[in-house]
C-alpha cells in the first residue's frame, strides 16, 4: 500500500516535466522550420545582389559594434552590483550630444573638414568625459543609497534615472532631430574586399575594436580591472583586501560610461542624427546583446553586440522577406527583441554560460 | 611600562537584526601570540572575527588595534592597518587565477618589487602553488585552495592574521601541513588569531585560548591549561 501511495505523485511529476519539455521542444522546432522556410524563400527569390549582401553585413557588423560598446557597459555594472542600469542608453545619448556640440562648433570653424583626426578625437574625448561623468553622478547621488536595497527598488529607481536623463535633455536642448555633422571623409567610400563601404563604417568598427581591446586590457590586466573583477565574485571578500569597494564601483561606471559616450558619438555618424530619445532602443537591444552574451561577461557582451548587430540587419532579407512579410526593414527592431526573448527563453545564461544572478555567498 | 595587547576586544556586543550574537565579548591577544578561539558551531566564532574585521558592526562595546579603535572603521581601511582576515570558506575569487588572487591581496601596497619578493617567499612556503599561478583558482583542491587563502592575506604584509576554520574539510596530511604554516607564520613575527573546530590541534599550539558559549566567553587560559581542563575535554576534544 505504502509503495503504491508513493509511486503516484512521483508519475505525475514526470509526466508534467515531460510535458513542459514538449511544450519547449514543439517551439524550438516550429522557430527552427520559421528560419529555415524564411532563408530557402529569401534564397530561392534571389532578389538581392552579393554588393547587397555585402552591405547589410557590413552595416550589421558596424551597428553590432555599436551595441556591443553600449553592452559593454551593462555588463560591468551588472557584474559589480547586480544592478541592471536602464539609465545606460541614456548616458550612451549624453555623449552622443557631448560629441554632436564640439562637432557642430569644429564644423562652423571648419575645423572638422581641415583636421578630420583631431576632430573626431576630440568628440570621443568630450563624449567620453560626459558620459562617464554623468555615470559616475547617477551612480552617486541614484543608485548608492539603493546599494543593499534587495528586490525592485533599484531597478526602478534605474528605470527613473532613464526618464529624468531623457527629459532633462529635451528640457535643455528641445525634442526635435538635430543632424549630425557629416563630413565629406566620413561619407567617402573605401573599398574593401572588391565591394565599397562608406568610411564612417570602417571608421566606428576599427575605432570599437580598438576601444574593445584596450577595455578587456583594463578589466584583465590592470590592478583595478582586477579589483572590479574580485568585487563582482565577493564584495565582501574584497573588503578584506583592503578594496573601496566604492572607488571600484565609481570606477566601473567611469569606464562603462566612457565606453557608452564611444558607442554615442559612433551611433550619431551612423544614423547622422542625434535627440533626446535616442538612447532607448539601442539601450534596450545593447542590453538584449549583454544578456545574449551571458551578462557579466566582458568578452561575451562583446561577442552578443556584434551578433545581434548581424541577425538583425541581415533577417529583414534573409528571413522575413523569404516568408512574403511585406516592408521586412521596417521590422529591425522587432527581431533584435525576439532574439532577446528567446535568449531569455532557452538561453536565460547567454551563449557564455553566465549565471544571472545567485553566487553571492 | 604598562603591557598593551596588539589586539583587545571589550564588551562587545553584536546583533543580527533582534539576536544576540555577542554577550559582552572580551578578549585581548598579545603581539607575536598565538590565540585559539574554540567554541560549537553557531557559538559566535565567525562573527567574532567578522566584527573585528570590519564586516559587522557592533552595536556596543570597544576595539582596539595597535593602539587605534577601529570598531567605527569600514572594512577595508581596518584591512590596510594590518589585520588580515582569512574568511571561512577560504572565499578565494574563484574566477581569478592564484596569481590574481595573490595580487588582491598586495591590493594596497605600491611597492612593486617587495611584492614580488614576497610572491617568491610565499612560493617557497607553498611549493604546490608555484606551477599553479596561472590556473582559475577556483579548480584548485581545497588543500591548494586554503593555501592561496593565506598566501593572499599574507601579500598584505600583515601584523595580524585572523584565521576563520582553515582546516575545515582537508585531508589529515593537508591538516598538519596547515597547522605547521601556521606555527611558521608566527614564528615570523606574525600575531595569530584562530578560530577552529580541530580544538586539540589548535590548544597544541595556541599561547592562550578562550571558549565561547552562545555569544559569551566561557573560560578562557593558556592552550595548555585548556587542553586539559575537564570541561573543555568534554566538550570539544571527547
Amino acid at each position: 500500500m505504502m509503495t503504491a501511495t508513493n509511486v503516484l505523485p512521483e508519475r505525475r511529476a514526470r509526466w508534467r516535466i515531460s510535458f513542459s519539455a514538449a511544450t519547449s521542444w514543439v517551439l524550438r522546432i516550429s522557430i527552427a522550420l520559421i528560419l529555415v522556410a524564411g532563408v530557402v524563400g529569401s534564397i530561392l527569390k534571389d532578389r538581392y545582389s552579393a554588393d547587397q549582401w555585402f552591405d547589410l553585413v557590413a552595416f550589421g557588423i558596424t551597428i553590432g559594434s555599436v551595441y556591443a560598446l553600449i553592452a559593454l557597459g551593462y555588463t560591468m555594472v551588472y557584474g559589480v552590483l547586480r544592478l541592471i542600469n536602464f539609465a545606460h542608453g541614456d548616458i550612451m545619448m549624453a555623449g552622443s550630444f557631448a560629441g554632436f556640440f564640439i562637432a557642430a562648433s569644429m564644423e562652423r570653424s571648419g575645423f572638422l573638414d581641415q583636421h578630420p583626426v583631431l576632430a573626431f578625437a576630440a568628440m570621443l574625448a568630450v563624449a567620453m568625459l560626459v558620459s562617464a561623468g554623468i555615470a559616475v553622478l547617477t551612480e552617486r547621488f541614484a543608485y548608492r543609497p539603493f546599494r543593499h536595497v534587495r528586490g525592485l527598488a533599484p531597478l526602478i529607481c534605474a528605470i527613473g534615472v532613464s526618464f529624468f536623463l531623457q527629459q532633462s535633455f529635451r528640457g535643455f536642448f528641445g525634442a526635435g532631430l538635430r543632424s549630425y555633422p557629416d563630413p565629406v571623409w566620413l561619407r567617402a567610400p573605401v573599398s574593401l574586399f572588391e565591394f565599397n563601404v562608406p568610411a564612417v563604417q570602417v571608421l566606428v568598427v576599427a575605432s570599437a575594436i580598438v576601444v574593445m581591446l584596450v577595455l578587456y586590457l583594463i578589466v584583465h590586466k590592470t590592478k583595478m580591472g582586477t579589483a572590479m573583477r574580485a568585487v563582482s565574485e565577493d564584495v565582501e571578500t574584497a573588503t578584506l583586501m583592503g578594496i573601496d569597494v566604492n572607488r571600484v564601483v565609481t570606477f566601473t561606471f567611469a569606464l562603462g560610461g566612457a565606453v557608452g559616450g564611444v558607442a554615442g558619438v559612433f551611433y550619431g555618424l551612423v544614423f547622422k542624427q542625434v535627440y533626446f530619445f535616442m538612447g532607448f532602443t539601442p539601450g534596450i537591444k545593447a542590453f538584449g546583446a549583454a544578456v545574449l552574451g551571458g551578462i557579466g561577461n566582458v568578452p561575451g557582451a562583446m561577442i552578443g553586440g556584434i551578433f545581434l548587430g548581424i541577425c538583425e540587419s541581415l533577417a529583414p532579407a534573409l528571413l522575413l522577406d523569404g516568408l512574403g512579410i511585406p516592408a521586412p526593414y521596417q521590422m529591425r527592431d522587432l527581431i533584435a527583441f525576439t532574439l532577446l526573448i528567446a535568449v531569455l527563453i532557452f538561453r536565460p545564461y547567454g551563449i557564455f554560460g553566465e549565471r544571472l544572478a545567485g553566487k553571492r555567498g | 611600562m604598562t603591557h598593551q595587547p596588539l589586539l583587545q576586544v571589550k564588551d562587545l556586543h553584536v546583533f543580527y537584526d533582534q539576536i544576540e550574537a555577542l554577550r559582552g565579548v572580551s578578549l585581548s591577544v598579545d603581539e607575536r601570540a598565538i590565540v585559539t578561539l574554540i567554541g560549537a558551531n553557531g557559538a559566535g566564532k565567525s562573527t567574532l572575527l567578522r566584527s573585528i574585521s570590519g564586516i559587522l558592526r557592533a552595536r556596543s562595546g570597544s576595539i582596539k588595534f595597535a593602539g587605534a579603535s577601529i570598531e567605527q572603521a569600514p572594512a577595508h581601511l581596518i584591512a590596510r592597518t594590518g589585520l588580515a582576515h582569512v574568511p571561512e570558506g577560504r572565499r578565494l575569487f574563484a574566477k581569478l587565477t592564484v596569481d590574481e588572487n595573490l595580487r588582491m591581496g598586495a591590493f594596497r601596497r605600491n611597492d612593486r618589487r617587495a611584492i614580488e619578493d614576497d610572491r617568491e617567499r610565499l612560493m617557497d612556503m607553498f611549493p604546490r602553488l608555484r606551477e599553479r599561478t596561472a590556473q582559475i583558482s577556483g579548480t584548485l583542491s581545497g588543500g591548494e585552495q586554503q593555501m592561496v587563502a593565506m598566501a593572499r592575506a599574507l601579500m598584505s604584509r600583515p601584523r595580524m592574521l585572523l584565521l576563520d576554520e582553515p582546516s575545515m574539510g582537508l585531508s589529515p596530511l593537508m591538516v598538519d601541513f596547515v597547522f605547521d604554516t601556521i606555527t611558521k607564520i608566527n614564528g615570523e613575527g606574525i600575531t595569530i588569531l584562530l578560530v577552529e573546530q580541530n580544538a586539540s590541534l589548535a590548544l597544541q599550539i595556541a599561547t592562550s585560548a578562550y571558549v565561547i558559549e552562545s555569544g559569551s566567553i566561557s573560560l578562557q587560559g593558556s592552550g595548555v591549561s585548556l587542553l586539559h581542563d575537564e570541561r573543555v575535554r568534554e566538550a570539544y576534544l571527547g
